[in-house]
């Protein structure tokens, strides 16, 4: 019987396979797209802002949504998407994560040395660099999202220190010059006269923004945090604002099955695997 | 290393001088307000932003 049973766990996981291969590859053209244009916009706040052509209060509504989606064309390029490792092209793939994440200020070598821990250990106690945002309630991941990056909080550092890895000791120092030159330029800013635009450009859209990405990206898909393996550490849940006003993050079980398959190309694929899904017994939350 | 691992642990504080204290001065022009004891709004945000930041280094966090 025992022979049988994972004979036809294999048999279902071929098909899985098979499945999810129809979403991989091609040019992501959406996720190269995306990135330049919002970046060049909050570059272009700067100007206008500083000559008077774009009222400040306008100004921070844009950068706060340039901020808040900064981050997913980066994730693409943190899983190769773009173009995979060993590709002639690859290096158009490491320009776009870097592009993407300048509102951010954050290093894609940051972001993805930790992210592939995520992906690694999914809420693992103490190998999940995600992990501070475990909360049984919205409102619980909502103020972990709010204290994440707080040095007490903070999982990133303490992950790049133990894993001690030359990609990891790369990531660290990119990581110490990004917060030196983000406070050399905020302080530059803020001394010469322009604090409300250094404040309302970037120091408080970011902080606002990086507590809806925690919040979609690391609560939501991953709550309650108590459950590991391939099948029961991410789930997918009905959001009230819709997949796109999510961040796509609906369907982030797809990402965490096959980290490959394009941001935007997830819907059709948590529709097609979707019985087999079921038949692992996933939590697709009503989806 | 050691040096920038020091500057780090300073960081919180030279947040409050860099950024805070050149906030809370404007947002005291804003408001109309001096700072007091006779403090000018800038040294008022120099003294706040240096308090603040060192007791957000103590707890590691600046919330909770």
């Amino acid at each position: 019987m025992a022979v049988v049973a994972q004979v036809s766990q294999q048999s279902l996981r071929a098909q899985e396979k098979a499945i999810a291969d129809r979403f991989i590859g091609g040019f992501p053209w959406p996720m190269v797209i995306w990135p330049f244009v919002n970046t060049t916009v909050w570059l272009s706040l700067w100007p206008l802002v500083f000559a008077g052509l774009l009222p400040l209060w306008a100004g921070f509504l844009i950068a706060l949504l340039n901020l808040s989606v900064s981050y997913l064309p980066s994730h693409d390029a943190q899983h190769n998407i773009i173009f995979p490792e060993g590709s002639r092209w690859h290096w158009f793939n490491e320009f776009v994560g870097w592009v993407s994440v300048i509102p951010m200020w954050i290093p894609l070598s940051v972001l993805r040395v930790t992210h592939y821990e995520h992906h690694r250990h999914a809420n693992h106690p103490d190998l999940d660099p995600d992990y501070p945002m475990a909360a049984p309630t919205a409102l619980g991941g909502l103020g972990k999202a709010i204290v994440k990056s707080q040095p007490r909080h903070d999982r990133y550092g303490e992950t790049l220190n133990r894993l001690g890895t030359p990609a990891s000791r790369k990531a660290m120092l990119h990581a110490m010059i990004a917060r030196v030159s983000q406070y050399t330029i905020l302080a530059a800013l803020a001394w010469s006269g322009h604090v409300w635009e250094a404040l309302l450009l970037w120091w408080l859209p970011l902080k606002i923004s990086s507590v809806y990405i925690n919040f979609y990206l690391s609560w939501a898909p991953h709550r309650p945090m108590t459950q590991q393996g391939r099948y029961s550490d991410t789930r997918a849940f009905r959001s009230i604002w819709g997949n796109i006003a999510s961040s796509g993050m609906q369907y982030h079980i797809i990402h965490h099955l096959y980290p490959t398959i394009p941001l935007y190309r997830t819907p059709a694929a948590f529709r097609a695997l979707r019985p087999i899904l079921v038949q692992r017994g996933c939590d697709l939350g009503g989806m | 290393m050691r040096l920038i691992g020091i500057a780090f642990g300073f960081g919180p504080i030279l947040f409050g001088i860099g950024f805070l204290a050149p906030m809370i001065a404007a947002i005291l022009e804003l408001a109309r307000l001096s700072g007091p004891f006779g403090l000018s709004p800038i040294q008022f945000g120099l003294v706040l932003g240096i308090v603040l930041g060192a007791v957000a280094r103590r707890r590691k966090t600046w919330l909770w």
